[in-house]
């Protein structure tokens, strides 16, 4: 009987539940129809009321509460808004996607690369009129950049990060693509000048033949990075190798600026061709394309590889544990290496816009101009330096000429995750308004642009290399990045599920399986599998389309649109 | 019973009718009888309805180009635009073949290996060591793929894989073997890691099916002098039987579904002619390009495909005499 | 009884033997195959981020740090998402083993004239997906979204698990239920007094898999809650480390880091793999203790006739 009871009591509530849940009443989910006038946002009056706004960045990192950061926490004094953030976690297009379908938006999105669908679906609100009344500092920073963001009709709905204001300012460290070669070996051959990748080579196999184990493991004279997504890394080399920056999977003639693909072109086969002896000759890592990110970082940071090409920003856990590691001349050191004598080296990023990223406000949020007027105080020059220098005294400090510079124990301080962390430069380093290039005063808005903080930062042994080849900076020894106004080609705005996106991904996929089979080959065959990858390649559908696409968005910008769609 | 008769005997034009109308009477009166039977099962039928059978509507987006801005009503259709991407890509005979046979790898390895140790650990006397190996044995399972896949290729890597070592120590190679550089090997590769990550944890079930059998039986063979091999043919299989039977049908319903984390995870470019399955190729082609049609129609192929080997292999069993699903 | 076993195991001792013996070689060798990964995943937990870069531990650390474990406890996130885990886990097991065992009893009896179509209405669904947008608009529309109730209600009934209970319940006599019926016993009585007791192995069973299945589940986090932090689970906070790493897998933010990095000018910010192992390790022990527990009823045989007497 008891039993009996019970079981009614379960069958009840759980119908109960159900009535709950489908008997509340919709919740504000036709926001999505909301086309999102702004004209709400006229009534002057602000008020300083606490509100907390939810943040969403489509790319990985660690939530947080704006106001738990030292920054944050001086914005919502003065403007009494809070951030909570939220870091992508598992696909974006799946979570971009249910949000647009369901119509329920956080109040503030950064849809990274599924911008498209949050313009498609007019998640955001157009932002002229709140710009215009609350955001004169937003304005005026990116004040050159407005039309290139500014949507065929009419309206800004999103800010892109980073324009480069007064002068754009090469690293000083190379953190972009570039041949890598261990110290050692050129200090073994007493700093040769290498320019050539027969050059580079060369060196390399000299030094391995000599060394053929090094801490008593076999020495690995050259190696890259193929893995999943990463796989870019080893389909760009030929682009550097024939001297253009990382414009993507295309190559743009300086003079007609025409975009034409690489990848079958002689620039590829030289590199493969080289690759390909190299493995003849047992030069070239086995597991070049078997490693993931994890097994290739672990082999960098062994010292036992003598060179690869990378971007830097992928090795920086195996640069640090190569310093801690205590043998400088098992570091690495970037070189500007071109397939022959005559090329220009273009390694060095010139100024940069990415059009297509940025960060909107959506439908859903209230009072959408204390975001922006939240955003006009984060723009301006001084918290701008507060964010990518921190305080002066603390994190830097300043000379009589005006320069900033860090001391040992502020680079310590600022190099430090804790720190950068809770006083906010993590956090609003990126993913928010913000600019680059260089502040009114000359300083780079970058600390790690500025000369004199990468001078601070060489101890002896950097100094050592410097001086061998008669450096102030490491990024010396590249030539300056020309200048490229369409610059970055890979930002184009390609449609998902295009055919020039189509194209895109067979293309890579196609490499992905040729490019190490025509490696790997016998040398004897190199010839047969190389014409049958151009075969296959020129073949795909929609290679011209994809060619003219890049070539009219090239040109598009040029003469200032770069809301250029196909 | 006379009025059934009746019924046949009479007008043949309006039986149609009649039989719907005893069928309802039928049900009426069957549901009457068995209404502790209905209140039991009808909230959960209930539910059922509105969980799983509601959001199908969704499947109609196989048959458009869906933008989620859109909506169902607003997004265009294509007919079987999608379908025709799929089944006609160059690459989907492949795609098929690398599917089928991970999951009839997975599928037989993961029945013979979880049954053998489900058995062998029920012959183990000592309780204390039986209940430790147990328990170590599903550890595996609660470590994410992103882990294993991390293991898996440090163990089997070149230089200082352990595997490696150990068949180089044990004279089986001269040379290390580059194992997830060859594509002919990634099918066992990824067969063991999914049985080294699962089994423990898939003979959990036959334990607790071997738990069901009679002691006395055992007791019973004993005394008549079975040997050990001789009462786990004779006895405990046979009364895992059913078991075994019902999770096979079910299993082989499963037969588009080869996994997607390990294979992804384990993919390289010297291994993907092999490695790539349907799942992949549909992240590839639909989710990435924010194509949720695709995806759709993909899902719905695999229902198909599922119900058709689903329903034979409930068919079969019927026919075998053994247990069925339904 | 006792004497004729003894009996027997002396004269039957030699083939006895060998088996055990092969039996015990080939379980330490499995026990030695299957502690691999997870006493790794410890060690690795255990040492210095900056050296588990460099590869090559195995089971002992090489630079001894309690670091990473605090890293992970420092996280404000983490009680709270245990609370959650918890409750889901609790809950969502409760409700659910007990609502798939009453499916399975209607279905296991012979004589309800919807047998056939409810098992089949069932089974059906296993291997139909209407996808996510249409299964989030739903969602959205019966008022889940955000609430803890989406952990629970759309996946209270597993059919595997129902068929799975009605097989048992099946292999039990009949006359059990057909002398409690003579004794006017109605289905509840008979489901409550006879069918669930003596099916506990099964419903043990059954436990484990909707816990650990609970437990692990992070995508209904992802989709659903991710904004209510209060709603975060232990899984999605490991989930949260995972996807920082190098290795994140299907995810379109892999795709994006080359431009986002070139862009961003920030060195990519990787949780270190020693920091993703201690969030395994923290994860994954509450729920791996679970097991344990329920192990008593099925490592011990249950006899029928025991259960009758």
């Amino acid at each position: 009987m008891f039993k009996k009871k019970a079981l009614l009591a379960l069958i009840l509530s759980s119908l109960f539940i159900f009535l709950m849940a489908c008997g509340g009443n919709d919740s504000d989910s036709s926001a999505g129809d909301d086309s999102g006038s702004s004209d709400d946002a006229s009534s002057g009056e602000t008020s300083n009321e606490p509100v907390t706004y939810h943040y969403f960045i489509g790319t990985a990192g660690d939530d947080i509460n704006a106001n738990e950061t030292e920054i944050g926490k001086m914005l919502e004094d003065e403007t009494g808004v809070n951030f909570q953030t939220e870091y992508l976690v598992g696909d974006l297009m799946e979570k971009i996607g249910v949000m647009v379908a369901g119509g329920q938006y956080p109040d503030v999105v950064v849809p990274d690369h599924a911008i498209e669908m949050m313009l498609d679906a007019q998640a955001f609100i157009p932002l002229n009129d709140l710009l215009e009344e609350h955001g004169q500092n937003i304005l005026a920073m990116y004040s050159e950049y407005i039309d290139r963001f500014t949507m065929p009709d009419g309206n800004i709905y999103y800010l892109p990060l980073g324009p480069t204001i007064n002068e754009h300012v090469p690293n000083p460290n190379i953190d972009q693509g570039a041949f890598w070669i261990q110290r050692g070996v050129l200090k073994d051959a007493g700093f040769p000048e290498i320019n050539t990748l027969d050059e580079y080579l060369a060196l390399i196999k000299d030094y391995a033949d000599k060394n053929p184990e090094i801490d008593g493991a076999r020495t690995v004279p050259f190696t890259g990075l193929t893995y999943d997504t990463s796989f870019f890394t080893f389909s760009n080399t030929p682009n550097h190798l024939a001297g253009f920056p990382n414009d993507g999977s295309v190559q743009i003639d300086m003079d007609t600026h025409e975009a034409t693909v690489y990848a079958d072109k002689d620039e590829a086969k030289a590199y493969l061709k080289a690759l390909n002896e190299l493995n003849a000759e047992g030069y070239l890592d086995q597991e070049m394309f078997v490693m993931n990110n994890d097994d290739f970082l672990a082999k960098i940071s062994s010292g036992r590889v003598l060179g690869f090409f990378g971007y830097g920003w992928q090795w920086g856990t195996a640069r640090q544990t190569l310093e801690e590691a205590g043998n400088p001349d098992r570091e690495f050191m970037a070189l500007p290496v071109v397939l022959e004598e005559g090329i220009k080296d273009q390694y060095l990023e010139p100024a940069a816009f990415t059009q297509n990223r940025g960060v909107g406000i959506t439908v859903n949020a209230e009072n959408p101009e204390r975001i922006i007027q939240y955003w006009d105080k984060l723009i301006q020059e001084d918290m701008q330096r507060l964010v990518m220098w921190g305080e002066e005294g603390r994190h830097y400090t300043v000379n009589e000429e005006g320069r900033f510079y860090q001391t040992p124990e502020q680079v310590e301080l600022v190099a430090n995750q804790d720190e950068r962390k809770n006083f906010g430069m993590t956090l609003f380093e990126w993913n928010w308004p913000r600019v680059n290039g260089t502040f009114s005063d000359g300083n780079a808005v970058e600390a790690r642009r500025q000369p004199e903080v990468a001078l601070e930062t060489y101890d002896d042994d950097d100094r050592e290399y410097l001086d061998a080849y008669g450096l102030s900076t490491f990024a010396e020894l590249f030539s300056q990045p020309e200048d490229r106004p369409w610059y970055p080609a890979w930002s184009a705005n390609i449609e998902q599920g295009s055919d020039v996106a189509l194209f895109a991904t067979r293309a890579e996929e196609l490499q992905k399986r040729y490019y190490p089979q025509i490696v790997l080959a016998n040398p004897d065959n190199f010839e047969a599998e190389w014409n049958k990858f151009v075969d296959e390649y020129r073949s795909l559908d929609g290679l011209e389309t994809y060619e003219n696409f890049f070539t009219e968005t090239i040109k598009a910008r040029l003469e200032g649109n770069w809301q250029y769609r196909n | 019973m006379a009025d059934a008769a009746n019924v046949a005997g009479t007008i043949v034009k309006n039986k149609p009718k009649i039989k719907a109308q005893k069928g309802l009477r039928y049900f009426v009166r069957k549901s009457i009888e068995q209404k502790e039977l209905l209140l039991m099962s009808m909230p959960f039928l209930i539910w059922l309805f509105i969980f799983k059978y509601l959001p199908l509507s969704g499947w109609l987006m196989a048959f458009q180009d869906y933008k989620p801005a859109r909506g169902f009503q607003e997004s265009e259709f294509v007919g079987f635009d999608q379908f025709k991407f799929l089944f006609q890509d160059d690459r989907f005979l492949q795609v098929m073949r690398n599917t089928l046979a991970m999951s009839m790898i997975n599928l037989v390895l993961g029945f013979v290996t979880a049954i053998t140790l489900a058995i062998l650990l029920n012959e183990l006397r000592n309780v204390g060591f039986k209940r430790i190996v147990q328990t170590i044995s599903y550890m595996p399972h609660f470590l994410s793929w992103v882990v294993v896949a991390g293991l898996v290729s440090s163990a089997l890597s070149v230089d200082d894989g352990i595997i490696n070592i150990l068949l180089m120590n044990l004279g089986i190679i001269d040379e290390p073997i580059m194992f997830l550089g060859v594509g002919q090997y990634f099918w066992g590769l990824l067969g063991a890691s999914e049985v080294w990550k699962s089994v423990g944890w898939n003979s959990i079930i036959y334990l607790a099916a071997i738990t069901m059998i009679d002691q006395e039986q055992y007791e019973a063979a004993e005394i008549d002098g079975a040997t050990r091999l001789q009462r786990i043919f004779y006895i405990t299989l046979p009364g895992i039987k059913p078991v075994v039977v019902i999770l096979m049908i079910m299993n082989i319903g499963y037969i588009l579904e080869s996994g997607f984390e390990a294979q992804y995870l384990l993919m390289n470019p010297m291994n993907m002619d092999y490695a790539e399955n349907l799942d992949i190729f549909v992240l590839r082609y639909g989710l990435r390009q924010a194509n949720f049609s695709l995806a759709t129609a993909a899902g719905m192929f695999k229902t198909v495909i599922s119900f058709i080997f689903l329903f034979a292999a409930n068919k079969v069993a019927h026919k075998l005499g053994e247990a069925r699903l339904f | 009884m006792q004497l004729i076993n003894r009996l027997k195991g002396k004269r039957r001792s030699v083939d006895d033997l060998i088996f055990d013996t092969i039996n015990v070689i080939f379980m330490i060798l499995l026990v030695i195959v299957m502690l691999y990964p997870l006493l790794n995943t410890v060690a690795i937990s255990l040492n210095a981020s900056t050296d588990t870069v460099k590869g090559g531990i195995r089971l002992i650390p090489r630079v001894f740090t309690w670091y990473n474990y605090e890293h992970v406890f420092t996280e404000a996130t983490i009680m709270r998402s245990a609370v959650t885990s918890v409750l889901r886990t609790v809950i969502g097991t409760g409700l659910g083993v007990m609502a798939s065992a009453m499916v399975a009893y209607t279905i296991s009896r012979p004589h309800f004239f919807l047998k056939k179509f409810v098992t089949i209405a069932f089974v059906l669904t296993m291997y139909m997906n209407a996808g996510l947008i249409p299964t989030y608009l739903l969602h959205r529309d019966l008022n889940l979204i955000g609430s803890f109730w989406v952990y629970i209600l759309p996946t209270l009934i597993g059919v595997f698990n129902i068929i799975v209970i009605r097989s048992f319940i099946e292999g039990l006599p009949e006359t059990l239920f057909e002398s409690a019926r003579m004794d006017g016993a109605g289905e509840f009585t008979q489901f409550f007094k006879i069918a669930l007791p003596l099916s506990l192995p099964v419903i043990a069973t059954v436990s484990l898999f909707v816990a650990v299945g609970q437990w692990n589940q992070w995508f209904d986090v992802f989709i659903y809650n991710s904004s209510i932090p209060e709603l975060s689970t232990l899984q999605y906070e490991l989930m949260k480390v995972l996807s920082n790493s190098n290795a994140a897998f299907g995810s379109g933010a892999g795709a994006a880091s080359q431009f986002a990095n070139a862009q961003g000018g920030v060195v990519d910010v990787v949780t270190p793999q020693s920091v993703r192992a201690a969030m395994t390790v923290v994860v994954s022990v509450p729920i791996i203790m679970v097991y344990p527990f329920l192990q008593k009823y099925f490592v011990k045989g249950l006899t029928i006739g025991g259960v009758k007497g």
